[in-house]
């Protein structure tokens, strides 16, 4: 009981606390600051329509990289945790049922699908809404529903930490042609900025988000598979 | 230059490749990592090198070809140099530490150490705050990934526990980082400290949580218990990686953005971490769990450092060198001891006795609990020294109190750990394996802690003009530790000759008197070493470390050289004093009351040195504030080693247990240290009024009377030969005290006098007893006796030992005391001369027994074959005795010297020497007359009674016998048992051990209330969730004083 | 201030939300119901960031249309809070996802999923 009051005294005071935040809180009527200056140069130097697309592979690339590096060492580090083997021995029974024949049909239709939205979003991440991570979760769900569908099905670990390695690697090569062929690490100049507002626009940005797409697809149908495989019966 | 983007790319690409490598190519990915965080370590370290050597700007890095606060850009300066350094090469030396276990693990493994070193070395050179964001993710991720490297349940639920905790500050961190952002339009660090406040408060509670996510990384007292469990429950190779690294990049963020803190707020976060550095110490005392241990003294030193960041105002541009130099000490050390444990694999801190098999290691662990506390030559010591000094120089006492209270906590835990480790029985434990890849990364940072301190010491103003050369040889005593006890024996008496002879010629005034004691000394009990076989390891650096430190103080040019050479002497003393078999706890309250005592003076000097433009030791003779509190802090911390009544109690044990020739050096000699002290002390400050009325000087008067009292009294009722005599020795020190606080050129020329004697008879007798018990294998009195037969060397040493000691005529120690009555009349002091003549009684009880019981009597039967002391215990013994006997001939050959010493200070009131005859206001002395007479005296009665006892007739062993029954404990009814059972009766109250039993309480006191502390941490994770929601709750009530 | 403007209101609502979500954390002894509260202290943040990057009557920040193409700092809400927020809704699911491996392997050790029962490290 006391604890619980104690409880309700902290979340009141930290209520209390926030307070002050919502209450300077108005909304604005016209941008400042940098998202300023985005919107009125992203155009002419980026060159992506999407200018999010924009903030996040150019002017904020660095958070990406970032952000694909916490995934990837969530993968890793949950891959280390269910030490989930490379090879599957025989005798590993599963505890999986068997899956319908409609399930298996309707996955065997759903899933190029999915890919290929998931890949379409991130092929046009610096178009329209969407990007590698979107992307790439899209097609992460793709794999999802194979792995629910026909939990039998046994795929490649070697071939989703190749992709992942290979689109890890290339992003950061990517990032360093930056400082070697324009103004600093990430910079997308690197490739012909092409025309606004078309596919081959904005250099290097819909590269780095096919990277990032498959980057992210290849992480998180890792975890699934890692999440997946641990569950053994013995 | 290579740019530093390329430690994030090189680490990054590495970590990103590793995933292309299969399980048999472990040995490829570990050495592909090794490599690169080999490079990462080279980069940072040229740029550092490139900022101390070449003075090159501060340069930055740039992302996406953008100028901020458009783009993330990065800063590598000097302290990010610094510190990406640090990172660097922990992580380097932390994969080599863990090549076997990450091997096993494999490619995962190797990722995610890369990733939290990758995420550490970006969070300190980021100059974004969202940025930052995103990496300490990353290192947090990878954090809890390094965890589970061990999979247990332990392991796990911290790992878990750890999620959590991060996983609300971390969303805290946003929240504050999101409306920063909506206020500001930037997420630019620089140009956050650009505009520094807002008129509106959301602004300031953003910056608020901002600031508030970086203390609790920083794991603040009592919102903790997260932090410490993963401490407990991680590989110590990962313990390592967090305490060194992890806390230091979470230091530099704090660092980074504390000028976005008001004022206000950096006296709350001084008050956290001084709140975290005591709690945690406190809790540490009741830890027996060893890598718990390491993270209550972790948290605490970051406490410390925290507490450094919130009092920058006052230490302006200190406050880089003193947070650095305990920080990279930290560092080092923290690293070090979390690998030994690591080898050593011992849950109890008490199985810590088996370190002794390997003697490295043990070396390191003591080298690292000593850059721990701060002791020389390590950097935290000229940290700390400078961070008292600016404190005291803002009148900010609160904070030194708290700091010096929170150091001396953690001092007793971590050499209590020492001494269990260097004393405890260690017979039964099978070994530990030792690799080299696991040694070689502890040897790297231990041989750091030398260089850092050198380096540390070379940049401080003052330290740089310290004479190292004596710490330097006696270390250089380590390397040649392998040779025999004689070369090194002749080495160090070599050594300690030349400096002597080199030194000779600067030494004056009360200098020349002290030197002589420490150095003459020195030699002189050096020469028992002969006695010892073998190798006697680790003997000779400390001996030689502790006279080190004695002649240091004597050549204490400044404050701080002389604080310096105190602090070398006590390390060295230490380990001297713990040499003994029974010395482990004597050993440790040694080491507290020297530590307390040490930080008393610490405090003085600070504040003598308010307002002065050096820290000459004249600065002390124009103290410009609070002089009387400086008066008493110097002299309370000096009192400590001259073990007056109250600060005694590590005396008698850590004396009697000594070694033979140990007992001498620390009783004879050692204490004098404090009787320079004072010495120094009285001459510069003169005395000091309490109030406006009551004399400081007055008040240790009396307090030297008692102690002389007391110390004779509980002397003679020791039954332990070398306990009499270390209480004795309290005994003594009280007299000199006494005669010091006369104030008066006899009552000093007594009290210097007593002090050249002091060293003579009691070496004399410790040499002599040590001789005895060396052969007869028992210190209690009441096992000897009729020694005279088999030891009769001993004998007359004893015999002039005791002589002297109890000021009879004709040795010299009756010249002392004939001047101290002197001087005690002239003073007018007679209720505490009094009390000094009674004393003067007690000690004929304490030396008649002494005698009486060793030598005289029956000899016991296991006696019978017993030799005599070995030879060269008794050649010091003897060369004491001449010297001894030359100045009871001839006794102004001393005094006149010491008079002229002193006459420049007391010019009125001294001895009219004509000849050998001295004249007093109270009358005359003939030394040489007196020792003829004496002489004569007893020529002739010894003639009388050889003529007249040829006839007696001898009293056989065994003409005594116990009237038909034979006792239960026949020794206990032995005559020299309890030998004065009836003065123990009539005044045995007075010595009933109440002060021991008032220190004892206090620590019992203070291991209660840590343990009490510490249970706070009940080990759910969901409580310690509360505590950081509460923590942040209630700092926020008092940064903002209200909602 | 509007109170029941569209901003507003998701401003508050977020906050709800997030301290719906500590309360969770806080009282649910469930490791699961906790990493629920996680998701959910992490999307009342995710939803307060949306908030403060909105500019009142502006339109997304994509300049697919030739008229957002000039002048565009007048007609687009903040772009930069959208960034931040992906990278905040990543960040959370690799957190989200170890957490939730954690809470498998602690049930693997003590078949049990109370938070209490974890508690063999102390003081």
């Amino acid at each position: 009981m006391l604890r619980n009051s104690l409880i309700l005294l902290v979340l009141l005071g930290f209520a209390a606390a926030v307070f002050p935040l919502v209450h300077s809180y108005e909304a604005k009527d016209t941008l400042t600051g940098v998202a300023e200056h985005y919107a009125n140069y992203g155009k002419e130097e980026v060159g992506a329509a999407n200018l999010v697309s924009a903030v996040v592979v150019t002017y904020r690339g660095f958070d990406t990289l970032g952000e694909v590096t916490i995934l990837f060492l969530a993968s890793a580090v949950i891959g280390l945790f269910l030490k989930v083997s490379e090879t599957h021995t025989k005798d590993s029974r599963s505890v999986f049922f068997k899956s319908t024949e409609i399930l298996v049909t309707a996955s065997r239709l759903l899933v190029p699908m999915i890919m290929l939205l998931g890949a379409y979003i991130f092929i046009n991440g610096h178009l329209t809404p969407g990007g590698g991570f979107q992307g790439g979760a899209v097609i992460a769900s793709a794999f999802a529903l194979l792995l629910l569908s026909r939990p039998q099905k046994q795929f490649s670990h070697k071939l989703i930490s190749v992709i992942e390695s290979i689109s890890g690697i290339t992003f950061v090569f990517i990032g360093l042609l930056g400082i070697l062929l324009a103004g600093g690490f990430l910079d997308n100049h690197i490739f012909a900025m092409g025309k606004f507002g078309t596919l081959l626009s904005a250099g290097a940005i819909p590269i780095i988000y096919i990277l990032i797409g498959l980057k992210v697809g290849s992480e998180l149908t890792g975890i699934v598979r890692n999440l997946k495989e641990s569950q053994k019966v013995g | 230059m290579v740019a530093p983007i390329y430690i994030i790319a090189t680490l990054l690409g590495v970590a990103f490749a590793l995933g292309l490598f299969g399980k048999k190519m472990n040995s490829m990915a570990g050495l592909l990592s090794v490599v690169a965080l080999g490079f990462a370590s080279f980069i940072s370290l040229e740029w550092l090198a490139g900022f101390w050597l070449y003075d090159r700007a501060a340069e930055y890095i740039y992302t996406a070809g953008f100028k901020p606060p458009f783009s993330i850009n990065l800063l590598m300066g000097k302290d990010e140099a610094l510190f990406t350094s640090l990172i660097n090469i922990a992580g380097f030396f932390g994969t080599v530490y863990l090549w076997d276990k990450l091997k096993k693990i494999g490619s995962n493994g190797y990722v995610t150490l890369m990733g939290m070193i990758l995420g550490l070395n970006v969070i300190i050179m980021t100059r974004d705050l969202f940025n930052l964001f995103v990496f300490l993710e990353i290192s947090s991720i990878a954090t809890a990934g390094l965890i589970i490297f061990s999979q247990n349940l332990k392991t796990i639920a911290a790992g878990f526990k750890y999620m959590l905790a991060t996983g609300i500050i971390s969303g805290i961190l946003l929240l504050g980082i999101i409306f920063m952002y909506y206020f500001t339009g930037t997420l630019n660090i620089d140009d956050f400290l650009a505009v520094h406040s807002l008129a509106v408060k959301g602004f300031g509670v953003a910056v608020f949580f901002v600031l508030i996510s970086i203390v609790l990384e920083l794991k603040p007292f009592p919102a903790n218990g997260w932090g410490l469990d993963v401490y407990e429950s991680a590989d110590s190779g990962i313990a390592a990686m967090i305490s060194a690294g992890t806390a230091t990049a979470s230091f530099f963020v704090m660092y980074k953005l504390l000028p976005l803190g008001t004022p206000q707020f950096h006296m709350v976060l001084a008050g956290i971490g001084l709140a975290t550095f005591i709690g945690s110490n406190l809790m540490g005392l009741k830890q027996t769990n060893p890598n718990r241990l390491l993270g209550y003294s972790s948290i605490g030193q970051v406490g410390l450092l925290v507490t450094i960041l919130g009092l920058s105002e006052f230490l302006g541009e200190r406050t880089t060198f003193i947070a650095y130099s305990i920080l990279i000490s930290h560092f080092l050390a923290k690293a070090g001891l979390f690998w030994i444990s690591g080898i050593v694999k011992r849950s109890e801190i008490k199985e810590w006795a088996v370190l002794r098999n390997n003697r490295l290691l043990l070396i390191l662990f003591g080298v690292f609990i000593f850059t721990l506390i701060g002791f020389p030559p390590f950097p935290s010591f000229f940290g700390k020294w400078d961070l008292v000094l600016n404190m005291a120089s803002n009148n900010q006492y609160f904070w030194i109190v708290g700091i010096l209270i929170g150091s001396l906590l953690e001092g007793v835990y971590l050499f209590r750990w020492l001494g269990y480790a260097l004393k405890l029985d260690n017979a039964e434990m099978p070994a530990f394996e030792v690799k080299w890849n696991k040694v070689l990364p502890i040897a790297v940072f231990g041989a750091a802690t030398f260089v850092v301190g050198y380096f540390v010491s070379s940049i401080h103003p003052y330290a740089k003009i310290i004479n190292y050369i004596p710490l330097a040889v006696a270390l250089a005593f380590v390397l040649i530790d392998f040779l025999p006890v004689y070369v090194k024996n002749t080495l160090a008496i070599l050594a300690m000759a030349y400096y002597y002879y080199y030194l000779y010629p600067t030494l004056s005034s009360f200098g020349a008197v002290f030197g002589a004691i420490f150095m003459v000394g020195g030699i002189v009990t050096l020469i028992a070493g002969y006695a010892f076989k073998g190798q006697r390891r680790g003997f000779y650096p400390f001996a030689l470390m502790m006279f080190a430190g004695l002649i240091g103080l004597i050549e204490a040019k400044t404050t701080l050289g002389f604080f310096y050479a105190w602090e070398v002497m006590t390390v060295g003393s230490y380990f001297l004093i713990i040499r003994g078999k029974k010395s482990m706890p004597h050993a440790l309250s040694y080491m507290l009351f020297s530590m307390g005592g040490a930080y008393l003076m610490l405090a003085g000097f600070a504040i003598a040195s308010v307002g002065q433009f050096n820290l000459d030791m004249s600065t002390l003779s124009h103290v410009l504030v609070h002089p009387t509190w400086v008066f008493i802090l110097l002299a309370v911390g000096f009192l400590t080693k001259t073990a007056s009544l109250g600060l005694h109690i590590w005396l008698p044990g850590a004396h009697a247990e000594a070694e033979t020739d140990v007992s001498p050096m620390v009783s004879a000699i050692l204490l004098k240290a404090g009787v320079f002290g004072l010495v120094t002390l009285f001459l510069a400050m003169g005395d000091q009024l309490i109030g406006g009325d009551v004399s400081v000087i007055y008040l240790l008067g009396w307090l030297g009377a008692i102690t002389a009292v007391m110390g004779n009294l509980m002397a003679a009722f020791q039954e332990d030969a070398k306990r009499l005599l270390a209480y004795s020795s309290v005994g003594v020190l009280g007299y000199i005290l006494f005669g010091l606080s006369l104030m008066s050129h006899l009552g000093w020329l007594s009290a210097v006098s007593i002090s050249v004697t002091h060293f003579m008879f009691k070496s004399l007798l410790f040499l002599a007893i040590g001789g005895v018990v060396w052969r007869v294998k028992t210190k209690e009195m009441y096992r000897m006796g009729g020694l005279i037969k088999r030891m009769p060397f001993s004998f007359f040493s004893v015999l002039i030992g005791i002589i002297v000691l109890a000021g009879l005529p004709p040795l010299s120690g009756f010249s002392g005391k004939w001047i101290f009555y002197n001087a005690v009349m002239a003073k007018e002091w007679y209720l505490q001369g009094a009390l000094i003549f009674f004393s003067g009684m007690i000690a004929f009880l304490y030396t008649f027994r002494l005698i009486h019981s060793v030598f005289l009597g029956q000899l016991k039967d296991e006696h019978r074959e017993v030799k005599e002391a070995p030879f060269w215990i008794l050649v010091p013994q003897y060369m004491i005795i001449g010297v001894l006997l030359y100045f009871s001939a001839i006794p102004n050959s001393l005094l006149k010297p010491i008079g002229k010493i002193i006459s420049p200070y007391f010019p009125t009131g001294g001895l009219e020497w004509t000849g050998q005859h001295a004249v007093s206001t109270y009358g005359y002395w003939n030394g040489l007359v007196i020792f003829y007479i004496v002489i004569a005296i007893f020529v002739t009665v010894l003639v009388w009674l050889i003529i007249n006892n040829r006839k007696a007739q001898k009293v056989k062993q065994f003409n005594i016998v116990f009237a038909a029954e034979r006792p239960f404990k026949p020794e206990t009814s032995h005559y020299a048992y309890n030998f004065y059972a009836h003065y123990r009766k009539a005044i045995g109250i007075l010595v009933e051990p109440k002060i021991t039993g008032w220190w004892e309480g206090v620590a019992e006191w203070a291991h209660a209330m840590g343990d009490k502390f510490r249970k706070i941490y009940n080990g759910n994770g969901q409580s310690y969730l509360i505590h950081i929601m509460a923590f942040i709750v209630i700092i926020y009530l008092i940064s903002f004083g209200g909602f | 201030m509007q109170l029941f403007s569209i901003e507003y209101i998701s401003l508050v609502v977020g906050f709800l939300i997030l301290l719906i979500g500590i309360w969770g954390i806080l009282t649910r002894k469930n490791i699961l119901k906790m990493v629920i509260g996680f998701s959910l202290f992490d999307t009342g943040t995710h939803i307060i960031i949306v908030a403060l990057g909105y500019v009142r009557n502006k339109t997304a920040p994509i300049l697919d249309q030739a008229n957002l193409q000039t002048n565009t700092a007048q007609k687009i809400v903040d772009p930069v809070p959208q960034a931040l927020v992906l990278t905040a809704i990543v960040i959370g699911l690799g957190v989200t996802a170890l957490m939730l491996v954690y809470a498998m392997k602690l049930h693997n050790e003590k078949k049990t999923l109370n938070i209490e029962k974890y508690n063999d490290l102390k003081w």
